[in-house]
């Protein structure tokens, strides 16, 4: 068996709701590590992503080997949510008090809170969960400065600008760069830059 | 989640909708009245049925509130509307009884019987009592509807009675809360009993402006559903589309349809058979809820006569005001009516009362339960102990 | 350049689904077909994508048969082909599969199947392995995504050694998941087609392609699989991890393998169990799996779904009793594991933990009751209809017309995206009470519609995709109309296969590989059949509901209405706002009697959501997709659209 500590693999949450971009930012900090000599193992559950669901990409940061495609409970090392409810949702099965959390502010309700059936947690409460439930965490307004920008759907990219000021992930925004350069048509990567400069500015 | 609450929360209280349905609806009690109907995205009318569209839970609900099948105080209502000393056991409140016509010749020929409900529409329109009526109308499926007129000139074309229900009630729901307005409406005697309680029963929402001015009451021993009807149609080879009109000519014992080529007799045996089954259970046949109610003159020996006239009950101010407008302004002839009319009148109306009552009873299998119908009601209370005497 | 092109030795990020594309180019592929379903459809994307520069013909045939089909002659020329299809749609090819073993195959023929455990994106976790034994043919499990690309690479050649169809199956977490690949050489030449006939009838690489003589072929055909059997025993993609005397052997396949080996190492077993992974699962090589047996008294086989694996180990070990004291299995029949839903390092785990009796650490007390404080809290998310879905208006139509006719109509359900109206029933306003496989609505409805003579007096309605039309439908409504069966049958035409991801289908005027091809017309074949049929767009609620009512009071006869409305998350229509819309809070009545939250608490766009304080409704401009629908089913007209300004 391939030897190696558990500890030398980073593993990162990405999680959301369909249709937030969740694939295309998991892939894209995937890209970017693999680049970078990294061995990225990511599993996504994206069947049901069109329809609204929850959505989440385990990605496992090895330095040397393929690991399982999902992360074993308590086995995150970063969270990044699109959206709060979800970051709450994957931390309680996900985290461990050394995980970090960096979550978008905006809440996308689930049907069944807006036909009335369930409710959904307040910002108070979210707050409090993440602080017991985490090592640290962020909370930014991602999709205001994407729609600032002029697209909601920017707000993953939004997220990547921050997650990459944390220092919590070897990335930066030349592997950025070079990664949308890859990936993306010549005339989106300006705006997704400014994004993802944007999501920067977000962490002091 | 449940498929028995739809998905949707259950409440401690059983929604109106729910008692709407398990109290009348699923009672066969439903007159297909309309006034349900176009209050919400919920309650609609297809063909004869009222259908709920989606499951609402609230409580107090208006459509439970105005159903003239749901219990209410009629002591009450009557006490709101009319001068109590008026009311007559038989056939509600009474003010003056006369024979009448309209005086128009042509309007008397594209009419029911004597054309006096088309007639005091349009006076109550010329002299500014209402700005609007609601009349009976067929659609393009060839089903009835409420019509909205705003145009004296158009009334005539909606005139004639249609024997199956006709929803005005929920065409007048539309108009709630319409400040411009003032609405007049031609109401079988449940529909005047809806729209009397929309205007008496106190529900929370009650805030909205009520634009009635008017209710013309029509006489009324039943109606035939829709299904039935087109069969018996169908079974007589005539389309309904060709249906000019229909009538019950006095002393005959047969429905009469009429097409632009011919007129049928129908016995009224095969007739009976096509009653709605809600209309077995109601006791009023004069519209005693409405300002003035109309029907067919069809007493005395001559028949042929008496069928360009109608016999009208006044029962309010309004309405009173009103028939002295429309003979002031010469639109309408009324006479009195033969001593022994309103007799013959009172008696037929308790005779449907009696018999409503003898259903119910047979219905819900006793005489405390009177399903819409309260024993302390002196008019119910009456007519249910003379039942019982029968028996 | 694509990604799936890059050279040789480079290392590349590869989805297990385009591993798998990659090692069919390496192998030199020809001919790729398939029918979209997930987990199955990158496979066939991504080759259509490079279809012109690798001179490849790629084609989404009309369903997994014909796909199979379509491949079957390539390889009968002697090209190396491959047919991709989700674990459902090998029953669908079965037929075929099965007379397609019989006469054996020419140039390497790969049947790719991509199966779901735990059924993430499926109605059922049909597990195909199964077909391999009853239809005798190898099977190859990849475990990591390297072994994606080079099993599949591997499997041509395998196929074209023995002269028969290799299957080779992924799951959800494999063709779904992403990893480093090492690239191989692509090749430089390719063949030429030609189909020889003229053979002995013996003869399947010159002789005609038919299953006859049958016993004769079956012999052959038997022989050729021990053969593999002899070759499994030496295969690089079966090896073995671990202690030479491990306490415990794990015998496993596929993800599991990583499952397996993340379990060992979260609970730090190196050194007490050991793993075979199996990479040939079928025929088993019994050599192999007799020197691993002896290891040890204990065995466990991790595998998902069915015991397939577990199954067959213990028939060899009955086989070996005389030679190997009869070893313990623990698996999915003495419950170790369980026996449905996908696995993972965690259910893993806990069997290890339970055969051994070792501890998993847990995490501090504290720690894990906050954490179920905090769970408390988290509402579900129901899967629904997207924001601008025309699903949602077509079922609000749907459920009207049946509750207006009112004699307790049903609608028979199929496969697309449009199976949300069975799986959520609220998402169908209650009106889709079966659901099974593609095609099989309409032959439900054919059949209700029959029970009249039993008294059977309720509207049978049915309703399929536009891609569905063309797989499966066609016989059963054909037999709906031979056979007078009073149904509507509503087309839910949204130009594309949603769910999958927007591949192109008969219905359209494109091919796979991006050619103009001619589009075959539902409502001509319909009429050709003798349907009565309409059209209308779902967004026109008025129009649509009058068509639905008059069909369902049209009885005796098969009425078809076509109701025609993109997708939102087409690629013409995503981002894309045709109005914008807002309420208007003066006249949102919000849930008071005369609306009580028709938008939000029924029609259920997730979209219009409900502020609680002010007690009206809000359009979420971030969601919507600006369909306009919600405008005209509000009773106030509250629900404001406007053109938006592009
Ligand atoms: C269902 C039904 C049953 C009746 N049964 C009797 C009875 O048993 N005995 C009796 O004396 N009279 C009965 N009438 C009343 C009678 O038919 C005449 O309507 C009445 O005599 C008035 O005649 P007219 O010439 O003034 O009416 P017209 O001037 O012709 O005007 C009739 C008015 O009634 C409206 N109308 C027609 N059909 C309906 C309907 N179904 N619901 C609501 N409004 C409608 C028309 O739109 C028009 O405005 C019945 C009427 C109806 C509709
Ligand atoms: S009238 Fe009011 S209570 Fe009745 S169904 Fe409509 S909204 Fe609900
Ligand atoms: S009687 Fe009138 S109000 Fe009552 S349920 Fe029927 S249509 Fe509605
Ligand atoms: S349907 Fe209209 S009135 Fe009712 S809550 Fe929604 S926006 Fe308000
Ligand atoms: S317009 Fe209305 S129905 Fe359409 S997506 Fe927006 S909120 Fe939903």
């Amino acid at each position: 068996m391939k030897k190696q500590l558990l500890s030398n693999t980073k593993n990162l949450i990405l999680t959301g709701v369909g249709g937030q971009g969740n694939v295309m930012a998991s892939r894209t900090l995937a890209g970017m590590l693999v680049d970078a000599g990294y061995i990225v193992t990511i599993g996504e559950t994206f069947g049901m992503s069109q329809r609204g669901g929850s959505v989440m990409s385990h990605l496992r940061i090895s330095p040397d080997s393929v690991k399982s495609p999902q992360i074993p409970r308590g086995g995150a090392d970063v969270i990044v949510a699109l959206e709060p409810l979800e970051a709450l949702r994957v931390l309680t099965v996900y985290g461990n008090p050394q995980v970090c959390v960096m979550s978008n502010a905006r809440p996308v309700y689930p049907i069944g809170v807006i036909t009335g059936e369930l409710s959904y947690p307040s910002e108070e409460n979210i707050q409090v969960a993440f602080q017991r439930l985490s090592k640290a965490f962020w909370i930014i307004d991602a999709t205001s400065a994407a729609l600032a920008l002029g697209n909601p759907v920017l707000s993953n990219i939004v997220m990547i600008g921050a997650l990459a000021k944390t220092g919590l992930l070897p990335i930066d925004r030349r592997m950025f760069e070079k990664e949308i350069k890859k990936t993306l048509a010549a005339d989106k990567c300006a705006v997704n830059l400014k994004a993802y400069d944007a999501g920067g500015e977000m962490i002091k | 989640m449940g498929i028995s609450n739809f998905g949707y929360p259950m409440n401690k209280k059983p929604g109106s909708q729910t008692k709407l349905k398990k109290d009348v609806l699923e009672q066969s009690l439903c007159t297909g009245c309309g006034a349900c109907v176009g209050l919400c995205p919920y309650q609609v009318v297809y063909h004869d049925r009222t259908v709920q569209l989606h499951d609402c839970d609230l409580t107090d609900g208006k459509c439970y509130a105005f159903c003239p099948r749901t219990p209410a105080n009629y002591g009450q209502i009557r006490e709101s509307l009319f001068d109590i000393s008026d009311v007559t056991p038989e056939i509600g409140a009474v003010k003056g009884y006369y024979l009448s016509r309209a005086a128009d010749p042509a309007l008397r020929a594209k009419s029911q019987h004597g054309g006096t409900v088309t007639a005091l529409l349009g006076v109550a329109m010329d002299e500014g009592l209402i700005n609007s009526a609601i009349v009976s109308s067929r659609n393009e499926e060839l089903k009835e509807e409420g019509r909205l007129i705003e145009e004296k000139s158009q009334l005539s074309d909606y005139a004639k009675s249609k024997f199956t229900v006709s929803p005005t009630v929920a065409a007048f729901n539309q108009l709630m809360g319409d400040v411009v307005r003032k609405v007049g409406v031609v109401a079988t005697p449940c529909q005047a009993l809806a729209l009397a309680k929309m205007k008496t029963v106190r529900i929370k929402d009650g805030d909205k402006i009520n634009p009635l001015n008017l209710v013309i009451g029509l006489f009324c021993g039943w109606t035939l559903s829709v299904e039935s009807f087109h069969r018996l149609l169908q079974l007589y080879q005539i389309s309904p589309a060709a249906l000019t009109g229909m009538d019950i000519p006095p002393g005959k014992n047969i429905l009469e349809l009429y097409t632009n080529e011919s007129v049928t007799s129908v016995p009224m045996a095969e007739v009976d058979a096509c009653v709605r089954t809600a209309c077995r259970y109601c006791i009023d046949s004069t519209a005693e809820f409405a300002d003035l109610s109309v029907g067919a003159a069809r007493f005395g020996g001559d028949c042929d006569e008496m069928r360009g006239w109608n016999q009208i009950i006044v029962r309010s101010y309004r309405g009173k005001q009103l028939l002295e407008l429309a003979v002031a302004q010469g639109a309408l002839e009324i006479r009195e009516a033969p001593a022994s009319a309103l007799q013959d009148l009172k008696n037929a109306a308790a005779g449907k009362k009696r018999k409503a009552l003898k259903n119910i009873v047979e219905k819900s299998r006793s005489v405390k339960n009177l399903l819409y119908l309260s024993g302390d009601d002196p008019v119910v209370k009456k007519y249910l102990s003379m039942e019982k005497k029968k028996r | 350049m694509t990604k799936l092109l890059s050279p040789a030795r480079s290392k590349v990020l590869f989805l297990g689904n385009e591993a798998i594309a990659r090692g069919a180019l390496e192998a030199g592929v020809a001919v790729a077909t398939g029918y979209p379903g997930t987990p199955s459809s990158e496979v066939i994307e991504s080759l259509a994508h490079v279809a012109s520069e690798r001179n490849l013909y790629v084609e989404w045939s009309v369903n997994e048969k014909v796909a199979l089909e379509v491949a079957a002659a390539a390889s009968f020329t002697g090209l190396r082909s491959m047919a991709v299809m989700k674990q459902n749609g090998v029953n669908v090819a079965s037929d075929f599969l099965l007379h397609l073993t019989a006469s054996g195959t020419r140039g390497g023929l790969v049947l790719v199947s991509c199966e779901d455990p735990g059924a993430l994106s499926s109605v059922n976790e049909g597990e195909s392995r199964y077909f391999a034994r009853m239809l005798e043919m190898p099977l190859l499990e990849p475990s990591d995504f390297q072994e994606a690309k080079d099993l599949t690479k591997w499997a041509f050649e395998l196929s074209e050694q023995i002269g028969n169809v290799v299957m080779l199956r992924s799951v959800t977490r494999m063709s779904h998941a992403s990893g480093n690949v090492i690239c191989g050489k692509l090749p430089v030449k390719s063949r030429k087609a030609h189909f020889e006939y003229d053979g002995s009838v013996m003869d399947s690489s010159r002789g005609p392609m038919i299953s006859t003589p049958v016993v004769a072929k079956h012999l052959l055909h038997q022989q050729k699989l021990k053969a593999v059997e002899a070759l499994f025993e030496k295969s690089p993609f079966n090896r073995y991890f671990g202690a030479a005397k491990p306490e415990l052997l794990m015998i496993t396949s596929s993800a599991c393998f990583l499952y397996a080996e993340e379990a060992i190492e979260m609970l730090g077993l190196q050194k007490r169990v050991g793993i075979l992974k199996l990479g040939t699962t079928w025929p088993l090589p019994p050599k192999l799996l007799e020197k691993h047996l002896r290891k040890t008294k204990k065995i466990l086989i991790v595998e998902e779904v069915m015991p397939f694996l577990e199954e067959n180990v213990k028939i060899l070990a009955a086989g070996l009793a005389n030679r190997i004291a009869i070893n313990t299995f623990h698996g999915k029949y003495d419950e170790t594991l369980p026996s449905a839903g996908e696995l993972n390092p965690d259910i893993v785990a806990a069997a290890l933990c339970h055969i051994l009796k070792v501890k998993r650490k847990t995490l501090p007390a504290n720690y894990l009751s906050d954490s179920q404080k905090a769970a408390a809290l988290i509402p579900a998310r129901e899967q629904t209809f997207c924001a601008g879905c025309p699903h949602r208006a077509s079922f609000w139509n749907i459920h009207n017309a049946i509750a207006l006719d009112g004699r307790k109509g049903f609608v028979c359900g199929d496969i697309g995206c449009y199976s949300m109206a069975a799986l959520s029933p609220a998402t169908g306003y209650h009106t889709m009470p079966t659901l099974h496989s593609m095609g099989s609505g309409t032959g439900l409805a054919s059949g209700f519609a029959k029970l009249a003579q039993f008294g059977l007096d309720q509207p049978i309605l049915t309703v399929c995709g536009d891609s569905t039309f063309y797989h499966a439908v066609i016989p059963a409504l054909i037999n709906a109309q031979h056979n007078r069966a009073d149904i509507t049958f509503i087309v839910l035409d949204n130009a594309g296969t949603a769910m999958t991801g927007f591949q192109p289908h008969p219905g359209l005027a494109i091919s796979a590989m991006k050619e103009a091809v001619p589009a075959v017309d539902i409502a001509a074949i319909c009429s050709a059949i003798g349907a009565k049929v309409a059209l209308s767009d779902p967004f026109d609620l008025e129009t649509t509901r009058k068509i639905l009512t008059s069909f369902l009071a049209d009885k005796g006869l098969l009425k078809v209405l076509i109701l025609r409305q993109a997708c939102a998350l087409s690629p013409e229509k995503k981002g894309k706002k045709i109005f914008d819309v807002k309420v208007n809070e003066l006249l949102c009545l919000g849930d008071a009697c005369g609306c009580n939250r028709l938008c939000t608490r029924v029609f259920r766009c997730p979209a219009l959501t409900w502020d609680r304080t002010t007690k009206k409704a809000v359009v979420d401009e971030v969601i919507c997709a600006g369909c306009g629908v919600c405008a005209s089913i509000c009773p106030q007209k509250a629900i404001v659209k406007t053109e938006a300004s592009l």
